[in-house]
């Protein structure tokens, strides 16, 4: 009689190989990095130093000054998302499969590749000798860097629109304007504009650091007043970068919520951007 | 008999949110644009104009990557950046589980935990590093702490989010089997969110490499601080060298992480 074997189990060498690379990679670094970690052992005390310093006395009187500079923030925002957006809008389609061919979808899909990796703190500061400390340094280094992840968005909305519209519009002799107004845009629009104002949210946080370089906005009073030791001040900026992200957060939030209900649009995640 | 009249009924006009959202979103517009002085003018007129920094970019110098200093400093940026994923992903665990309603029944407390993670994500990496600089001085440790806060803020909402949605079944088959808390998260909750979260820390990676690059700006270690001592001077040559390699690399990475995220979701 011959004996009964369970099946050997089957080696995941995608798994094993991640695993090993994810531990080698960690090992290298806890080696390589020469990190005082004792210091560590004061970081609580010490940030609990500087907690008190920048919150123990805030004054509102710094309240206005700081509030008008995050709101330059949110100008910065604003305005270099829509730069992004004016950019994006056009480039999507021309990356979108269903329109054009692959060839040529395939090459501003690099494009938009190459302009996501790069961060908008570096093209700010390439654009300071040019512009100068400006606000509008801000808006174009916002502006240059959102259009990869805007164009990514848009041309993914515009390759699963459905066709049904399009033929319809076929069907009764539209021109190719009438047929992009009422096959296309209504499909697109929902979406397109909720990711607007996502990317508006990200780009809050890009714009709040502009200023640690000069590039206008609260960052750089934050940045000044640390430097020089003005804790209250520091205090109450970072306080109004935390409140009016939030906020932003917010209402942008719902206001997307409202765009996309109904359509059944999805929200982008993040792990798609 | 009086033929009677056949009235349409009335076309739909443009609901008045719609109109008040575009209203709105004008003269958000308008004010903005004054706020940030924009000009379409000075903009042409400057980009127009001859630059250093568009010089340096025409013949950027690679070779400056290979110099002693800035390929210590671009290796520990990648270091930084492994490590802070790996120890904010980490933590990350913690805090989502800590955010959900079955892994922490006390209201108040999860509301405190939940509201400390808003807080954290909304304060932006550069920011985080300029304020470990304040608190343990210029080095690489604020800016591991700096990746770690903001790599754990970015991983624990995505993760929180996807608990919320998992499917309570299995946990209170678990818990009805007798299951101690361990077994219960080993066997009803992990497999559940394993793939997610792991591409999340993927994400969370991609978002730090690119972050460790600029956090030398402010003084907490990495290629920033080489890219800032070549831009201090006036160096746009070997500032583009740096970075265009720098971001070759992150644009590897990227690819590579992108496409194992997709097999993982």
């Amino acid at each position: 009689m011959s004996e009964l074997t369970l099946p050997k189990k089957a080696i995941d060498w995608f798994r094993n190989i991640t695993t090993l690379a994810i531990v080698a990679a960690v090992v290298w670094s806890l080696i390589g990095l020469e990190i005082k970690w004792e210091r560590l052992i004061d970081l609580p005390a010490d940030l609990f130093l500087i907690g008190t310093l920048m919150f123990g006395n805030l004054d509102i009187a710094d309240f206005p000054n700081l509030a008008g500079a995050m709101w330059e923030s949110i100008s910065i925002a604003w305005v270099g998302t829509l730069i992004a957006a004016l950019f994006a809008i056009p480039l999507s389609f021309l990356a979108a499969e269903n329109l054009v061919g692959r060839p040529i979808a395939w090459v501003i899909r690099q494009v938009f590749n190459i302009l996501r990796a790069v961060p908008e703190v570096i093209l700010a500061i390439a654009l300071i000798p040019i512009f100068g400390l400006t606000p509008l340094t801000g808006v174009l280094a916002i502006g240059i860097g959102s259009i990869g992840t805007l164009g990514k968005l848009f041309y993914e909305v515009i390759e699963s629109i459905k066709k049904n519209p399009l033929e319809a519009a076929d069907a009764v002799g539209a021109n190719k304007l009438v047929r992009f107004r009422w096959g296309v845009l209504p499909q697109v629009m929902p979406e397109m504009t909720s990711f607007v104002l996502y990317r508006f949210e990200v780009n809050i946080r890009a714009s709040a650091v502009m200023g640690l370089i000069g590039a206008g906005g609260i960052g750089n009073d934050v940045a000044l007043a640390l430097r020089f030791k003005d804790w209250e001040v520091a205090g109450m900026g970072l306080l109004i970068v935390i409140l009016g992200t939030i906020l932003v957060d917010a209402i942008s939030g719902a206001a997307r919520k409202q765009i996309i209900k109904g359509s059944n649009a999805k929200l982008p995640s993040a792990v798609e951007v | 008999m009086t033929a009677s009249k056949v009235e349409l009924p009335k076309k739909p006009g443009i609901p008045g949110a719609i109109i008040f959202s575009l209203v709105f979103a004008f003269v958000l517009t308008v004010v903005t644009m004054i706020t940030v002085e924009f000009s379409l003018t000075e903009i042409f007129s400057n980009f127009g104009r001859r630059n250093l920094v568009a010089d340096g970019l025409l013949n950027p110098d690679f070779g400056q990557i290979l110099s002693e200093r800035s390929l210590s400093a671009f290796i520990e940026t990648l270091q930084l950046a492994v490590l802070g994923t790996v120890l904010g992903g980490g933590m990350s665990m913690f805090m989502a589980y800590w955010a959900t309603e079955f892994g922490n029944p006390i209201r108040w407390l999860r509301a405190i935990v939940r509201t400390f993670n808003n807080v954290v994500r909304s304060i932006p990496d550069l920011l985080w590093a300029l304020l470990f600089v304040t608190a343990v001085g210029i080095g690489i440790l604020p800016g591991l702490l700096a990746l770690f806060f903001f790599s754990m803020a970015v991983v624990t909402k995505l993760t929180s989010d996807t608990l919320d949605g998992i499917d309570m079944g299995p946990i209170e088959a678990a818990k009805a089997s007798g299951s101690g808390l361990i077994s219960m998260l080993r066997t009803a909750v992990i497999p559940q969110i394993l793939p997610s979260y792991t591409s999340f820390v993927l994400y969370g990676f991609e978002l730090n490499l690119r972050a460790s690059a600029v956090l030398g700006l402010v003084g907490a270690g990495g290629i920033g601080s080489r890219i800032e001592f070549f831009r201090s001077r006036g160096d746009w040559s070997e500032v583009w060298g740096l970075v265009l390699m720098f971001f070759l690399v992150v644009f590897l990475v990227e690819r590579f992480s992108v496409t194992i995220r997709r097999r993982l979701v």
